[in-house]
């Protein structure tokens, strides 16, 4: 399970002080799957780098499974982030010197895991998403949706719980942005929590529940 | 560790140009160590190589070294020479005399340096390591005959002088009896550029009765240096003076060329070493745009759950990869340059010696690149590593 305490976050722009995050108090159960919705600005993005243990709040804290990750060292935060979170990012951020293969085997690289074993989970990972003809290709030889699918790939390589996605669909045309819903919803059916930000209905329309933002605050 | 090299060799072939750049740079910095500290150690085994043998020999000068200044003090008597040879431990002593004269060949007239000494012993310090390119030797009764230097026969007057040519020194006629083939590199000054007469004739012709040094064999090597001390007080209390002689063993001046070679080859590596620093600004400021460049890389890769450990040691890794790199190119550089200047020094300007390579300088050289790549590609990977991931991300 996954909640926030009075999640704060302050940036400050030269005198002014900005709310991205205005005291945010959130519950999301194991299993849910969850859309943030709102204008931009709203701080969506920047509630899910929180709960992704990405960034770090100004004030209040962010639990993951009764962990209060805002007493955690760097080097804890990356052990959570590898062991219990799979991102997904609008601009899919493959690494462009590895080939597809190679980037959804490269979480288990910094996990340890031997070569072997990394690419033989890796290759199950890309044929799961429909890409086992595209194992070797670059990310620059990848269509949109496909990239996207190497990154679904990738962010499951740890087995993690919890699926963050920023904007998944907001790189590509509206079929592949269903389509990669879909593989989500599955993901979801599997049991893991999914939590996407988007501000298209029709994709947060996928989720289960719908959380809406403005101003740096949650209104359900 | 396979896996990280691999990754590490990725991002370096990602950015082919330029890591080849920066590989030449440090290269350029071993290169110049190896190749002058190899030339150095070479011209040093072949100057105390040769001197090795003739560890017997004491040589005596009226005068001393102040600084690198000869100041002659006056000349040796023959009571001197008579003091010596009744010394114990003494094998022989050669009274020789030098000084510059009028050569005439053909109507061309050239002053030449003119050497004159007991043609056995000369011939013993000359002959053998110089050898005749035509003629004879001098004989201790010639009185009129001459052996020339190499470059006396032929650089100095515009007709090449042969065997059998006369010559004027001094407006007195001399057959040339010898001509010296070409010298190596420590008997070139001494040999190509002088004149060579039997004592008798060199103090006639030039008119004086100066023995200008004495040249002095011990039959026990170990006693040289006693033997030496001994010289010095005895000539010096027949000139009434403290400090009128001054007698070098052949060690003595083995250890002085020594010293002036460790000199030599700290100035050479002192040169080198500003070359290195060079290149490892030129090594951080690849990292630096490397770590710029790949801000966002990085940041993903800390999102998919990297450990600032892990960025550092790829970083690290990438920057000493290249430094290895640079290291083994300038140590090949560096042996063909070795090569190559002592080969030119060779034809071009007469000092014969082959670059000595040693294992020593080549580990040295690799590992001095491995510390520079390391130091200088610390700061960078610090900096990677330390990136807020949702920053780097971000980072476009």
């Amino acid at each position: 399970m996954i909640h926030t305490e009075h999640l704060t976050k302050i940036y400050r722009m030269g005198e002014a002080e900005v709310y991205a995050l205005h005291d945010v108090n959130l519950e999301i159960q194991d299993g849910e799957f969850v859309a943030i919705v709102g204008p931009s600005g709203s701080g969506k993005s920047t509630l899910l780098n929180m709960i992704g243990c990405l960034d770090k709040p100004t004030s209040g804290s962010v639990f993951i499974d009764g962990i209060d990750t805002a007493l955690l060292t760097d080097n804890e935060l990356a052990e959570i982030r590898r062991q219990k979170i799979g991102f997904i990012f609008q601009q899919f951020n493959l690494i462009h010197t590895l080939n597809a293969l190679e980037n959804v085997a490269l979480p288990l690289f910094f996990a340890g895991v031997g070569r072997e074993a990394r690419l033989k989970r890796a290759r199950e990972l890309l044929l799961n998403v429909g890409l086992e003809d595209r194992m070797y290709h670059k990310p620059s030889e990848l269509s949109g949706g496909e990239q996207q699918r190497v990154a679904i790939a990738r962010a499951l390589a740890n087995n993690p719980e919890i699926i963050i996605g920023d904007e998944p669909t907001g790189n590509v045309d509206s079929a592949t942005g269903h389509a990669i819903m879909a593989i989500l919803e599955g993901l979801n059916k599997e049991g893991r929590t999914i939590i996407v930000v988007t501000h298209d209905p029709e994709i947060a329309a996928h989720a289960g529940q719908t959380k809406r933002m403005r101003d740096g605050r949650v209104r359900d | 560790m396979r896996d990280k090299i691999l990754m590490a060799y990725r991002s370096i072939r990602e950015r082919r140009s330029r890591s080849i750049l920066t590989v030449l740079g440090i290269a350029v910095g071993i290169a110049a160590i190896v190749a002058l500290v190899s030339v150095g150690y070479g011209m040093e085994e072949a100057i105390t190589g040769e001197l090795t043998t003739f560890t017997d020999l004491i040589t005596v000068i009226p005068g001393k070294m102040v600084g690198a200044t000869y100041v002659e003090q006056g000349s040796f008597t023959d009571r001197d020479i008579k003091d010596l040879q009744r010394m114990g431990g003494i094998k022989a002593v050669t009274a020789m005399t030098y000084g510059a004269a009028e050569v005439e060949y053909r109507n061309q007239r050239r002053p030449i340096f003119i050497l004159g000494g007991d043609a056995e012993e000369l011939g013993g310090f000359y002959l053998d390591p110089v050898g005749l390119k035509e003629g004879r030797w001098l004989r201790t009764n010639d009185y009129k005959a001459c052996v020339i230097g190499n470059r006396v026969a032929t650089d100095f007057f515009t007709e090449e002088i042969r065997v059998n040519d006369k010559l004027l020194i001094n407006g007195e006629k001399f057959v040339v009896v010898g001509v010296f083939d070409k010298a190596s590199t420590l008997y070139a000054a001494d040999v190509d550029p002088h004149i060579f007469l039997t004592l008798r004739a060199a103090k006639d012709v030039m008119q004086t009765d100066e023995v200008k040094y004495l040249m002095v064999r011990v039959y026990t090597i170990d006693e040289a240096e006693a033997i030496a001390e001994e010289i010095e007080k005895r000539i010096n209390s027949n000139h009434g003076l403290d400090e009128f002689a001054t007698a070098m063993t052949m060690g003595s001046m083995l250890e002085q060329i020594g010293t002036v070679f460790r000199i030599l080859r700290g100035v050479l590596v002192g040169i080198a070493a500003i070359a290195l620093v060079i290149a490892s600004i030129g090594i951080m400021n690849t990292m630096l745009m490397s770590v710029m460049e790949r801000t966002h890389e990085i940041g993903v890769m800390k999102a998919i759950g990297a450990k600032s450990r892990d960025v550092l040691s790829l970083f690290l890794l990438e920057s000493s990869m290249v430094s290895l790199a640079g290291g083994v190119v300038g140590c090949v550089i560096g042996v063909l340059l070795a090569r190559i200047i002592s080969l030119i020094a060779g034809s071009a300007l007469g000092i014969e010696f082959v670059a000595s390579v040693k294992a020593v300088v080549l580990l040295g050289g690799i590992a001095v690149a491995m510390g520079v790549g390391v130091l200088s590609g610390f700061y960078p990977a610090r900096k990677a590593s330390k990136m807020s991931p949702v920053e780097a991300v971000r980072y476009e």
